[in-house]
């Protein structure tokens, strides 16, 4: 993989964007309703569906680990690095997959994002614990995801109608198709 | 852009929404239903993925069990009725402020200290919803 200065400068700053991202949804207390310590809403899923548009799967990948990485020694909390990683990677999965269907908008490939990112933190609490009990908020953490999955895919929106105006465009691609 | 997303949400979208909120309530109806035992309300301790005790919250009455997991010593608290960390030398203090737990299928989770408390039994857990939500 090649790295163009533009394309390396706007993964450094989404990677930024991101950890800023997984820093603000600390201020909402999830907790309350799901007392797995670990668990996360995915707000940085927002830059996960950005970076796969606008940069493709490889850098989107780049993107999520350097997140994972950083936000767990950020956090010095190495228990929070297989959560993020695991919820992250398989939303990212689910998210490369369903974008292959021409047919779904952000919206779509947002919330089956964000729905496969819970099971991903679920699957993540199971087996740091070696414990089943995790999985009692799994129906829950569905019905949220349906809510951040929405929340993700407006955002994302948002900033693709913003970008549309913009020339970030040209040059990314070196000569691919261009448009927004 | 590589390539050029649709941004309005369609009939395609709502296909995953449904298929979302069908994987729940089929979760719901398997984790929340399923194994319906007669058993009283008991709390199972477990650390590091290994059960290391079963107490009956009816038969034991107030009680409590200095539990240690990862080097962090846990000090649960239980009454016949709710379960609740009292105290905790974890990093974190996410299993104290949890706070009390009282109905089947609740877990209290402490991370550092690989220690899960969880409620079993009792009546199954038929308003599981209420139990999370409220
Ligand atoms: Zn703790």
């Amino acid at each position: 993989m090649k790295l163009t200065t533009k394309q390396l400068t706007l993964c450094a700053v989404l990677t930024a964007l991101a950890l800023a991202l997984s820093y603000l949804e600390n201020l909402f207390p999830l907790s309350l309703a799901i007392p797995i310590p670990g668990i996360k809403l995915g707000l940085a899923n927002i830059v996960t569906v950005f970076a796969l548009y606008a940069l493709g799967p490889a850098q989107a990948f780049l993107i999520l680990l350097a997140r994972c990485f950083l936000g767990a020694v950020f956090a010095g909390n190495m228990n929070a690095l297989i959560f993020s990683l695991l919820g992250g990677v398989t939303a990212m999965v689910v998210m490369i997959v369903l974008s292959g269907s021409r047919c779904l908008s952000v919206y779509g490939v947002s919330v089956g994002g964000a729905a496969a990112h819970n099971c991903g933190q679920v699957a993540a609490a199971v087996l740091t614990l070696g414990n089943t009990a995790p999985l009692y908020y799994l129906p829950v953490l569905l019905g949220v995801s349906l809510l951040t999955g929405a929340l993700t895919g407006l955002v994302s929106a948002c900033l693709f109608r913003a970008l549309a105006h913009t020339n970030l465009n040209t040059g990314l691609d070196q000569g691919g198709t261009h448009g927004a | 852009m590589r390539r050029s997303p649709k941004l309005r949400p369609n009939l395609w979208d709502g296909v995953v929404v449904l298929a979302v909120a069908a994987l729940a309530v089929a979760c719901a109806v398997g984790i929340w239903q399923g194994g319906g035992s007669q058993e009283a309300l008991t709390a199972v301790i477990s650390v590091d993925g290994t059960e290391v005790e079963r107490i009956p919250l009816d038969q034991a009455g107030e009680t409590r069990r200095t539990v240690e997991g990862g080097g962090y010593t846990l000090e649960i608290c239980l009454t016949d009725t709710e379960v609740w960390v009292e105290h905790s030398d974890c990093p974190t203090q996410d299993c104290v402020h949890t706070g009390r737990i009282s109905r089947s299928g609740q877990s209290i989770v402490c991370l550092p200290a690989r220690v899960v408390v969880e409620l079993e039994g009792g009546s199954t857990a038929d308003d599981g919803l209420d139990a999370v939500i409220g």
